[in-house]
């Protein structure tokens, strides 16, 4: 084995997942770089890190996305590595090269495993050639019915018509029997070449209610495993908001076979580090590869929390060289996770999101609580970056309890200053369809309900006698002009009405 | 003392009498706890506790946290309430709005012009903000009376966007 010691780690990212990165550094003795943009040379990460670069103006491709300013610190700083988190340049072949080229270790997969993996229709063949299941469909574009409703028949229905130079469901037809294909190609075809002026479409199987299931794999220089699944279903517009560990769709049986699919496809790419196989999961039991994600993932503490392991602490071990200090042998999940992600999105304003700074914040804590967050009282919201504030995750013997746990925290958790989707995740737990597990990749288009602001009668009451309990304390501590030692001076007065007042005559 | 709490669309009259409190006429026992150096507030009512938090207020508009959720009170004693009826400054306020930017952002499109009729949820421009598109829509029925920004055109939270007059 090639040991490359590794000493001071340059992360070039922020917020939540740069604090995770160097809070796993310093666990294993490393020291830390941080590079921030102007908005956040306030933020907690950078006060985590030994030593910090400035690397430019908010806008990202004015900071975290310039592979030469990040190169430049990490040369300054004499760091000899770099992690790129996720998102940014996480999964740029051009930055892990580059990063290679200065000399420096790139805490990721080789380049040419993101350039494989980077283009979908290539990665899809590769993935078919490696024997990873793949929707299956048309390989070309298709204009003659006869020839479509031959290769339909073989797919098998209900079949999706979609244009070959598609997206955004243009020239998307679901077709279910045999007779309604020719009209579907038809119009499909005129809508392709009114949207995108190419009319060309081919032939995809449709996927009823698939879950999205993704597997987590490791590799190092000798072995590659896969540490179970995530279920991952419950988005909106492809964002993920509420992930959990293990997935109940998935026996351990079918845990076996995807993860063998997993782990083939990242030896196909000569994958190393941690890395992530998508696929969507039918109600059937039959999977699909979707597309691999060459980085660590927002959802990944929820493997952590059920399997014991630290992914992050994986990737910096294997990046050195050193083998995995994962033992061999099938890993089993040990109770479930479940992670929500809290955003600065406004329920009651559209989910919008909502940006200000910060007031006060107080954390969830206590048994089976996890907490990562790169905010704090004080920080301000930026509309440069994504709107995640923190990631909240649970972790307990069962999904029931999971749910318990997660909601008890939610109830602790404050945020004061800016809007949130807390309401969301709240609604979310307390749905018996979630709570069942009957979700799907659909499950928030259909409910709809779960994302819009709504109150009972009795909510509001609550609401109206508290605020004007508030108003009472306000008017009481007004008059009583709290000569020194007043005896309930500071149940009413608090710091936090003189504020208030303060503010008031403003 | 007897409020006035207005909660979204609803007004319930309040009467707080120490822990006495009666809620449109269903008498109560409530109590509040401000917890100090802090915006965190204890509720107690009837036997059942929670914790909200005072975000903000001016005047008789308060902000509360209250279940994670952000939510605009108003609170008025008799008083305040009689002088704002007199004023009749409820009644300006109904068919003429403007269209404020709920977040700083940038204009993508404008989606109607001045003369249009628009109906109640009509989107009326497309805003971007942290990377996301975000459709505005109209909060009622109107007529749009002047368009203040354009296509590409950097706004502030708060900043007039478009102005929607009633309609005739």
């Amino acid at each position: 084995m090639t040991r490359r010691p590794m000493r001071r780690v340059l992360v070039a990212n922020r917020g939540e997942i740069a604090l995770r990165i160097m809070r796993a550094c310093r666990d294993e003795g490393l020291e830390t770089v941080a590079v921030y943009s102007d908005a956040d040379a306030q933020a907690p990460f950078v006060r985590a890190a030994d030593q910090s670069v400035r690397i430019g103006p908010p806008a990202p491709a004015e900071s975290y996305l310039r592979i030469d300013a990040l190169i430049a610190a990490a040369q300054a700083t004499g760091a000899d590595a770099v992690h790129p988190g996720y998102g940014f340049l996480s999964e740029r072949a051009a930055f892990a090269q580059a990063v290679t080229d200065a000399g420096l270790i790139f805490i990721g997969p080789p380049a040419s495993a993101i350039v494989a993996m980077g283009d979908k229709t290539s990665a899809r063949r590769l993935m078919a050639a490696a024997g990873v299941p793949i929707v299956p469909g048309s390989t070309k574009a298709l204009t003659d019915p006869d020839e479509a409703a031959k290769v339909a028949t073989k797919i098998g229905y209900p079949v999706l018509v979609k244009a070959a130079a598609g997206g955004g469901g243009k020239g998307m037809r679901i077709v279910r029997t045999p007779a309604e294909l020719p009209g579907a190609l038809t119009t499909a075809s005129s809508e392709a070449l009114k949207s995108f002026g190419d009319g060309s479409v081919y032939l995809e199987k449709y996927i009823e209610l698939p879950r999205h299931v993704e597997i987590q794999i490791l590799a190092d220089q000798v072995r590659t495993i896969h540490v179970g699944e995530r279920e991952c279903s419950i988005q909106r517009r492809h964002q993920k908001l509420v992930e959990e560990a293990p997935s109940v769709a998935v026996s351990a049986e079918l845990r076996e076979r995807m993860g063998a699919a997993a782990v083939a496809a990242g030896v196909a790419v000569g994958y190393r580090g941690a890395g992530t196989c998508e696929f969507l999961l039918a109600a059937s039991g039959e999977f699909y590869f979707l597309e691999m994600n060459t980085r660590i993932q927002v959802e990944h503490p929820v493997t952590e929390e059920v399997y014991g392991v630290d992914l992050v602490r994986e990737q910096l071990r294997i990046a050195s060289g050193l083998p995995m200090s994962i033992p061999e042998g099938p890993l089993v999940p040990r109770g479930w996770a479940i992670e929500c992600r809290i955003t600065s999105e406004d329920p009651a304003n559209g989910l919008l999101p909502s940006a200000g700074v910060i007031q006060w914040l107080r954390a969830p804590a206590g048994p089976g609580i996890r907490w990562e967050s790169g905010v704090e009282s004080g920080s301000e919201g930026t509309l440069y970056y994504d709107s995640m504030l923190a990631k909240l995750i649970a972790h307990a013997p069962d999904r029931a309890r999971a749910i318990a746990v997660m909601q008890r925290a939610l109830q602790e958790l404050m945020v004061v200053g800016v809007a949130t989707n807390v309401p969301f995740h709240r609604k979310l737990l307390a749905d018996p369809d979630f709570q069942r597990g009957d979700i799907d990749i659909q499950f928030l288009e259909r409910r709809p309900d779960l994302m819009a602001a709504s109150d009972d009668d009795a909510a509001i009451e609550r609401i109206a006698i508290a605020a004007a309990l508030l108003a009472e304390d306000q008017r009481i501590s007004r008059r009583v002009s709290a000569p020194a030692g007043a005896a309930n001076a500071g149940a009413s007065a608090s710091a936090w009405t003189q504020l208030a007042r303060r503010d008031g005559l403003r | 003392m007897k409020y006035f709490v207005t909660v979204g669309e609803r007004t319930v009259e309040v009467v707080v009498d120490g822990e006495a409190v009666t809620v449109d006429g269903r008498r109560t026992v409530a109590r509040i706890d401000v917890v100090a150096g802090s915006p965190e507030v204890r509720v107690e009512i009837d036997g059942f506790a929670s914790t909200l938090a005072v975000a903000g207020r001016q005047g008789t508009a308060w902000q509360l946290v209250v279940a994670g959720g952000v939510r605009d009170v108003t609170v008025e004693d008799e008083r305040s309430r009689h002088i704002r009826l007199l004023a009749g400054a409820g009644k300006a306020v109904a068919g003429h709005a403007a269209l404020k930017a709920p977040m700083p952002g940038l204009v993508l499109r404008i989606l109607v012009a001045v003369g249009d009729s628009v109906a109640a949820g009509a989107p009326l421009l497309a805003l971007e903000a942290m990377k996301m598109e975000n459709e505005l829509k109209a909060a009622g029925p109107g007529v749009v009376t002047a368009v203040l920004v354009t296509p590409g055109q950097a706004v502030a939270k708060g900043q007039k966007l478009l102005e929607l007059g009633p309609q005739t």
